[in-house]
Order: C-alpha cells, then structure tokens, then sequence
C-alpha cells in the first residue's frame, strides 16, 4: 500500500491536536515573585507538583510528580528539561512522562512561559506546543484518569 | 474514545475525514473520491465516522452532507487546557498571596 492516505496517516496529519494550547493570565505580583515559582521546587511544589527536581539552566533537569488524588499513593512523574531560562522573562522546558499511560514520552512537548510586566503585576503567558500524535490516537483514556486525579490538587494550597 | 480510536484506524476513513475538513461534502462527492471503493462502503464509513463524532452529519432535501467536526478529536487539548487553568490560578493565588506577606 501506497496510497497517499497511508504516508498522511504515517505522518499524523489527522490526528495532531493543531494550533498550541495557549493561556494568559493576570497576575497581581512583580514577574520577579512569578519567575521563581517555575524555578524553586519548594515554591513549584505549592502549585503544579508534589514533588520537584529542578536544575534551572539550559539542559538542566526539569523533573516533577503530580500524585494522583485518588489515595493511592501513586504519582505521575514529568521527566523534564530547561531549555532556556531567562529570569524574570522567560522560562521553557521540556513535558513529558514516564508513564506510559500518559501518552507523551519525556521531551515530546514544550512548555513555553513567558512573563511581562502589566501594570504593577505580570501578563503570563503559557503555550504547551508539540503534543505527540500518540497521546490522542492510544492513550486518551491516561489522560481522562490523569485529569480526574488532578483535578482536585490545586483547588486547596497551603497556607489558605 | 474508542469509538473515535475504531474510525481512524481505517486509512479511508483518515482520508474522508481531511477531505470535509474545510468543506462540506454530500456522500456522493466523498464517493467519488474513492474510486476503488463501493458507494455502500463509503456509506458504512460515513457512518462510522458519524457515530463516533468525528462527522457532522446534516440532511439538504434528500441530500446528506458530511463535514469534519473538529472537536471530535480534542479531548487531549480540552484535556490540557482544564490542566493549566486549574494550575495557573493556583499559581495567581500563592503568588500574590507570597506579594501580600512581603508588603510591609
């Protein structure tokens, strides 16, 4: 078979999930405050992760886990890598985990996350690029479960 | 999900699925794509398609016509979308919570 339907296919053409997730957010603190909350595993463990190994420099390692909130004990783990570290303007890092139900392999996705000064506070913009074809075409259902374990998480933080 | 799953893993069912991306197409014009294919077999992958929300089906007169639907393929988008709004306003909140505590 070489029908050019077979090569689109090979190629993920239908199943690419498009455009890059973008989100923007307003946040009434200096980029400076924001900034570190990517960068020190104690202040990014209070809002995307349980745990956090973080080595912010390019090539540096990026590594989080996200526990599943169903009791368990058990936990996602994000093996990730700083591609480019600009404080307070830019931080970027490689997405990805090691388990496989997830359906996207460390390094196969890119956060990109940029902060701007917005009177007083910081514009945050966030764009996830690079979602690998598999996590759609075979392992939705790890993300339909990872989404009902985190959904949760961040709803309580400490200190409230 | 496995319904969508089952629908594309048919090559013809990818190619009628590009082919009323950006346009809307009666079956018959989607048929005469597939020259190697039976009307009844485009039908029963209309169908397929159809079932599991991949195509928007609508009837004009006695014509029936197909076009993609976009957001049958979106759960992992929609998916990540939910994650960073839900992570991102926990962000706001400890770090303008961490502002107000250095204010003196």
């Amino acid at each position: 078979m070489s029908n050019p339907s077979d090569r689109n296919a090979a190629a993920g053409s239908l199943v690419d999930v498009g455009e890059p997730i973008v989100r923007e957010i307003h946040i009434r603190a200096t980029p400076e405050t924001v900034f570190e909350f990517f960068t020190d595993p104690a202040k990014l463990t209070r809002w995307l992760a349980t745990e956090a190994t973080l080595d912010p420099r390019p090539g540096g390692v990026c590594h989080q886990d996200h526990a599943w909130e169903d009791g368990s004990g058990g936990s996602y783990h994000m093996r990730g890598e700083f591609l480019e570290v600009s404080p307070p303007e830019r931080v970027v890092f490689t997405w990805g985990f090691t388990d496989p139900d997830v359906g996207v392999p460390p390094g196969s996705s890119v956060v990109d996350v940029t902060l701007t000064p917005d009177g007083g506070g910081t514009r945050l913009r966030l764009e996830h690029r690079d979602l690998p074809v598999a996590a759609i075409e075979s392992h939705s259902g790890g993300w339909t479960g990872m989404l009902e374990r985190l959904a949760t998480a961040v709803v309580t933080t400490p200190g409230e | 999900m496995q319904s969508v799953l089952d629908a594309v893993v048919e090559p013809r069912r990818r190619e009628i699925l590009r082919l009323v991306r950006t346009v809307e197409l009666p079956a018959g014009a989607i048929a005469a794509q597939f020259g190697d294919v039976s009307r009844p077999a485009i039908s029963q992958h209309l169908r397929v398609l159809r079932d599991a929300g991949l195509l928007v089906e609508r009837r004009d007169g006695t014509r029936r016509l197909y076009r993609t639907r976009p957001e049958g393929l979106g759960e992992l988008r929609s998916f990540l979308e939910e994650f960073w709004d839900t992570r991102l306003e926990a962000l706001r909140q400890e770090a303008e919570q961490e502002t107000e505590e250095q204010r003196p």
